[in-house]
């Protein structure tokens, strides 16, 4: 009985995507793009168990085992990292995830159209720059004779040592990674929002709702889906902390406040005698916690009543 | 139908050609275009080489931007494609490229031996030929000079590293000292009253900058540096003067290996940089300082009261001159050099060795370019074409007199320029030119150069032997250097990075660098373990 529902259920499945076959085509880039650049040098994750020797290549290249995590976790650094990377990313969800909803929610009550166009560009336009850039502007405006502190010291303050401060260190990257991301992540936001009903609205200003109370009642739960799905990709790249935003900021006094996984992956594979297995090692290990975290995030949303990244069939049908 | 798919077939073949020429056009280039002028080169066919060195001027035109650049590219029928790399990068980037088989057909290489054992046996770089030193034997000669050379050729059981000496006929000392030096303002030092001596414990360094900060006697008010420096010349003037093995393992004296970041000196050293850097003697980013700006501090603005600073004799007139055509001052009168020693009273460091960045090869170089590189090094390792490279063309810049003195025909003041360098008559004129023999050795010897400042180089190099003991600058450790196993090579630092963030780490300095090194025994121990066991006593 069950095996006749699943045929039933797949048959069906067939059916709907032939008969959407003009939407899937659009798949087709991105599934090429996956499996050139994703799918294929996966074969490279093997080095974690070999002894990488560049003159055999990969397959090669001679297979020792588990003996490169017993390396990577004899060393103290790479668990301080580990350590490191969850700590960041727990501020980023915490200081970052909530910035492009919020603007988004208040981007979409201005309702002069051309201001609102304005506002979004301004937005939008810094994450079109690369981190090099970005870094060099802080440097250059917050170093010790730069023109934030050329300002503190007008008015009379000490200057204020924003680029070696390991307590600023945090908060610059949250408040460096919203001005640069939170517009452009506010743009799924925005396409949520306005693929709610409007006459919702409507009713609602019938029913004398006032425009807290439409957001809090029509706007939030509209777009609840899209903050569920984005929440659990977010949970899904805690092992990932932002490297080149990371790699760009630090210098020797913040070095260790910015040693995520990333940067000891760097660290070990290009600024020592570089050990490829190694830091495969690592990297392994980093996308096996992130894979986890990703189906834990998902379960923990269904629990609490969402969908997450994988609706049920019979929540599908 | 048919039509259009033949057309189809025929646009796609088309495609395919243009991507097969344009991968296969790059990397060989080696077409035969005679040089026009009839010289030497008429008879080679045309090569193109693409090359990496620090130093290089980014975009500079290495083939035909200069007279010089042009002699040598028509004389030996080459293009060079030169990728510039800074202080900054030039370790990671040949790294990167090196280990992806990327790397460019020469390169000039930081020698690591844990990297270059490791790039040797994966045989990621070129071996020469067995018969090299009998095709090329001048740059033999000088491959010898080295010492380096010829001890790696014993370990590798071949040669795949030219090392480039620093001297050749005007060894300075042995032990080799290094160059930098303190780069003082004499005005401001009898302003304030600090004697001015030949050398400086690094305690009389830091007070010469508190004396500095506190009367500020340049009046440069906000912007003063007191002693302005990078992360890395900061280790070295604070660290390295005072511990000889402040990055390195070595052998004590009861014959056991230990680690040298655990050394006391090291511990003393931190604790002066510390003592620098929270009494504003340093700046207080001195970290976000890149490349080698904080000369430009001392020499260019005029901000700093002093520099621990890059000063190989080739380099002092151009330093000189930058700070003469910069704030408009006698540099002889306003510029105090000085060598900076340890709080014992004696200089160290550990023996240089007589070379500066290695010659590799990128293993898959046609004999064709590798042939044309070792002669272009073969050329410029005999007399006439080492002087070619330090001192431009022969008849046009320099000459003979009839007593076979080498003089200059160059006149800096006429022309307004140097004669290298990036703003001189030959921006080519330098490291990139395929010199097995550096600058230095005949810096002291250069008509180009004055003389106080070639006396005043001899004097500093002498001083940092003389002021010292076999302990304190002892000669290379070659067993110690020379050593290799995995977990040699898994332990290296970046010590410049790891001291600073030490000093400015909040906190006790000595419980922050003992909580340090009990955290990277699990790297150091089994070297320890390693290198007592097949080479202590």
């Amino acid at each position: 009985m069950e095996n006749t529902v699943q045929v039933k259920n797949k048959n069906s499945l067939l059916r709907r995507m032939w008969k959407a076959r003009e939407i899937y085509m659009l798949l087709i880039p991105g599934i090429i793009w996956y499996i050139i650049f994703a799918y294929i040098p996966m074969y490279g994750l093997t080095l974690a168990f070999k002894t990488y020797k560049a003159n055999l290549g990969i397959f090669g290249s001679p297979w020792v085992g588990m003996v490169n995590f017993t390396y990577v976790f004899r060393d103290p650094a790479f668990f301080e990292s580990v350590w490191k990377t969850l700590y960041i990313n727990a501020g980023r969800i915490l200081f970052q995830f909530p910035v492009p909803i919020i603007l988004a929610l208040m981007l979409n009550e201005v309702r002069v159209g051309r201001y609102k166009k304005i506002v979004q560009t301004i937005f939008t336009f810094p994450h079109f720059l690369s981190w090099i850039i970005v870094a060099s502007i802080m440097i250059n405006i917050l170093n010790m004779q730069g023109m934030v502190n050329g300002i503190i010291r007008m008015i009379g303050w000490e200057p204020i040592n924003f680029l070696g401060s390991t307590k600023i260190f945090l908060p610059m990257l949250y408040i460096t990674e919203n001005w640069k991301s939170a517009g452009w992540i506010m743009i799924i936001y925005m396409a949520a929002i306005a693929g709610i009903d409007t006459e919702q609205y409507e009713s609602a200003q019938l029913d004398g709702a006032s425009r807290l109370q439409q957001i809090w009642y029509i706007t939030l739960p509209g777009i609840q889906s899209t903050i569920v799905v984005m929440f659990i990709l977010a949970i899904g790249n805690i092992m990932n902390a932002g490297f080149d935003q990371i790699f760009n900021i630090t210098n020797a006094a913040t070095v260790k406040a910015g040693e995520i996984l990333d940067m000891y992956i760097y660290r070990i594979t290009f600024q020592s005698a570089a050990d490829f297995s190694f830091s495969s090692a690592v990297s392994l290990f980093r996308s096996v916690v992130n894979f986890i975290m990703l189906l834990l995030a998902d379960r923990v949303c269904k629990w609490l009543g969402a969908e997450g990244l994988f609706p049920s069939p019979r929540k599908m049908r | 139908m048919k039509k259009s798919l033949r057309s189809a077939w025929f646009a796609a073949a088309l495609v395919m050609i243009m991507i097969l020429a344009a991968c296969t056009g790059g990397s060989g280039g080696e077409s035969s275009t005679p040089s026009e002028d009839g010289g030497e080169g008429e008879e080679l066919p045309h090569v193109t080489f693409t090359y990496a060195s620090v130093q290089g001027i980014e975009g500079y035109d290495y083939t035909a931007g200069d007279d010089l650049a042009k002699y040598y590219s028509e004389k030996f029928n080459y293009t060079l494609e030169v990728t510039a790399l800074n202080w900054d990068n030039w370790n990671d980037r040949l790294r990167i490229w090196i280990n992806s088989g990327d790397m460019p057909d020469v390169a000039v290489y930081n020698y690591i031996h844990a990297d270059a054992a490791s790039f040797v046996e994966q045989g990621l770089i070129k071996r020469l030929p067995d018969d090299w030193k009998e095709r090329w034997p001048n740059v033999a000669a000088v491959y010898e000079k080295t010492s380096i050379g010829p001890k790696m050729e014993e370990v590798f059981g071949g040669t795949y590293f030219i090392p480039r000496a620093r001297f050749l006929d005007n060894l300075p000392g042995d032990p080799l000292a290094n160059h930098p030096s303190l780069y003082l303002r004499k005005d401001w030092a009898e302003a304030v009253g600090f004697p001015i001596k030949s050398t400086y414990t690094i305690s009389e360094v830091i007070e010469f900058g508190k004396l500095i900060k506190e009367h500020d006697p340049g009046n440069v008010g906000d912007r003063l540096i007191p002693i302005a420096e990078n992360t890395n010349h900061a280790v070295e003037l604070f660290v390295a003067r005072n511990s000889t093995y402040f990055d390195s393992f070595y052998k004590d004296e009861d014959g056991t290996y230990k680690w040298g970041a655990t050394h006391e000196d090291t511990l003393e050293g931190l604790k002066l940089f510390k003592e620098a850097y929270d009494s504003g003697v340093l700046s207080p980013d001195f970290y976000t300082v890149t490349d080698e700006q904080h000369g430009d501090y001392f020499l260019m603005t005029g901000f700093a009261g002093a520099t621990f600073f890059q000063a190989p004799t080739s380099a002092l007139q151009n330093n000189y001159n930058t700070f003469q055509t910069n704030l408009g001052l006698d540099p002889y009168e306003h510029i105090h050099m000085a060598t900076v020693l340890g709080e014992d009273g004696y200089y160290h460091q550990r023996d240089l060795i007589n070379y500066w960045g290695m010659i590799i090869f990128n293993p898959d170089i046609s004999d064709e370019k590798f042939e044309r590189y070792m002669d272009i090094l073969e050329y410029n390792a005999t007399r006439e074409g080492y002087l070619t490279t330090v001192l431009g063309l022969k008849g046009i810049d320099w000459d003979y007199d009839e007593n076979g003195n080498i003089i200059s025909l160059y006149d800096q003041e006429a022309e307004g320029r140097p004669l290298g360098g990036p703003d001189g008559k030959y921006p080519s004129m330098g490291y990139l030119l395929g010199s097995v023999i550096l600058f230095d050795d005949f810096a002291f010897d250069d008509p180009n150069s004055d003389e106080r400042l070639r006396e005043l180089s001899r004097q500093l190099y002498k001083e940092r032997t003389e002021i010292s003991t076999p302990e304190t600058f002892p000669k290379v450790d070659w067993d110690l250097f020379t050593f290799d196993s995995p977990s040699m090579r898994r332990a290296q630092f970046n010590y410049a990075t790891e001291y600073a963030n030490l000093i400015t780490m909040e906190g006790d300095l000595e419980t922050n660098w003992r909580n340090w090194i009990e955290s990277q025994m699990s790297l150091v121990q089994p070297v320890l373990d390693e290198l007592n066991s097949q080479l202590g006593n």
